[in-house]
């Protein structure tokens, strides 16, 4: 029910042992080649080169192989060299898993079949975003992953509006929030109203009824709804190459003059029509 | 019927999994920590066969406390439970740090009991 890898699939399904899997990964470690193994092996750096890129790597923010083509120990076309070596020579987890001996070929296109049609209600639609938003695709997915979500945990009914740019979020009953970092840093907010919040705490303690339950336990389903769309975010994001953390969820009380993007963010709001009387808004505070 | 302990910062979560468990008949639930710290203490006085535990927790995170937990009580089988199951390199960090296996989020009661019982 979740954005998975496919090697947790696979021990999920009790199709490979952890064991394997494990055996697995240790032989893509040693065939995969990093960035810098790759250039060395193709003869276009030195070891010492690599050392004195990652040591400069200690005061300046880079990709090792945007900081050696800085560094004119790389040339461009060089770079893209090795990186399209890395692709054409990538040994991928199920070609791995055969070659330890615990999956057959054709058992792993079985099971590869099986994945993707696992992974298929995962498979991003197209959300629009107003023009000049950096890493627009990842919000599109985000958006779009939020929307997956609010139909396979919450059950619940809704039109998604159009999403715009903001620069003040509508105050609203609670929102629960997570900070993402390392590749993008954004803010993810789930603002709801108090149906929404019971609907959602229905939802995630499996109740008929939550009448009667403390204010955080209430408040904690909708940081978990949170928890667990942004873990998938990640998990999906991982899968393009982009790295993203997630830090623990917070719930915040806006005032009722709304809540003011921060400085240096830009504020998008994609509405998420529930019905009359109830309002839940996904927001991303985007670092620019 | 085999001792299950539950790890996770969220109270929401815990009585979730809580709920799974004592519903099944198969296992019973020892209790529910908040963090890495009171999941070792916890393992020391209600000495589960079983931790659920979460894996992005504040104090103690889930790895940290697995790391102990593996050097402390050789026969206790820890099973990680996260929404960032399906961060491929999260997921082997699990493994090979001594987890049975990972439980993604959102979860679904037979997977969850599925996997409890083939451990």
């Amino acid at each position: 029910m979740a954005v998975k890898f496919f090697g947790q699939f696979l021990v999920e399904k009790n199709l490979v042992s952890r064991e394997a899997l494990l055996k697995a990964i240790d032989l893509q470690d040693q065939k995969n080649l990093k960035m810098g193994e790759m250039a060395i092996s193709m003869g276009y750096v030195s070891q010492d080169d690599i050392e004195r890129a990652h040591n400069a790597q200690m005061s300046k923010d880079m990709k090792l192989g945007d900081l050696l083509v800085e560094m004119g120990i790389l040339t461009l076309n060089q770079l893209n060299d090795v990186i399209t070596r890395q692709k054409n020579t990538h040994l991928y987890i199920g070609e791995a898993l055969v070659l330890v001996g615990a999956l057959s070929s054709e058992k792993l296109q079985l099971s590869l079949d099986e994945f993707k049609a696992d992974q298929a209600l995962y498979v991003s639609d197209r959300i629009e975003l107003p023009d000049g938003i950096a890493n627009s695709l990842i919000w599109e997915m985000t958006a779009d992953l939020t929307y997956k979500m609010i139909t396979r945990v919450l059950d619940l009914q809704f039109r998604p509006g159009k999403c715009q740019i903001i620069t003040t979020v509508d105050s609203n009953f609670m929102m629960a929030a997570m900070d993402l970092s390392e590749d993008v840093e954004a803010r993810y907010i789930i603002s709801v109203s108090e149906a929404v919040q019971k609907t959602i705490a229905k939802a995630i303690l499996r109740e008929d009824s939550v009448e009667g339950e403390p204010v955080e336990v209430l408040e904690d389903t909708v940081m978990e709804f949170v928890n667990v769309v942004c873990g998938n975010i990640a998990a999906k994001a991982s899968q393009t190459g982009k790295t993203i953390n997630i830090n623990p969820p917070v719930t915040i009380h806006p005032p009722t003059t709304g809540l003011p993007v921060p400085d240096g963010h830009t504020g998008l709001c994609f509405p998420i029509h529930v019905g009359e009387d109830n309002k839940m808004e996904l927001i991303l505070f985007v670092k620019n | 019927m085999k001792r299950v302990l539950v790890v996770d910062d969220s109270l929401s979560v815990g009585r979730q999994l809580e709920k799974i468990i004592s519903d099944s008949g198969d296992f019973i639930s020892v209790g529910h920590a908040k963090n890495g710290a009171e999941a070792i203490k916890m393992n020391h006085t209600e000495n589960p066969d079983i931790i659920c535990m979460d894996m992005n927790m504040p104090g103690m995170d889930g790895l940290t406390a697995l790391r102990s937990l593996v050097v402390l009580d050789k026969e206790v089988k820890v099973v990680m439970v996260t929404s960032l199951g399906g961060v491929g390199d999260k997921f082997t960090e699990a493994l090979k740090l001594g987890a049975k296996n990972v439980i993604s989020k959102p979860f679904e009661t037979d997977n969850v009991l599925q996997i409890l019982r083939e451990l």
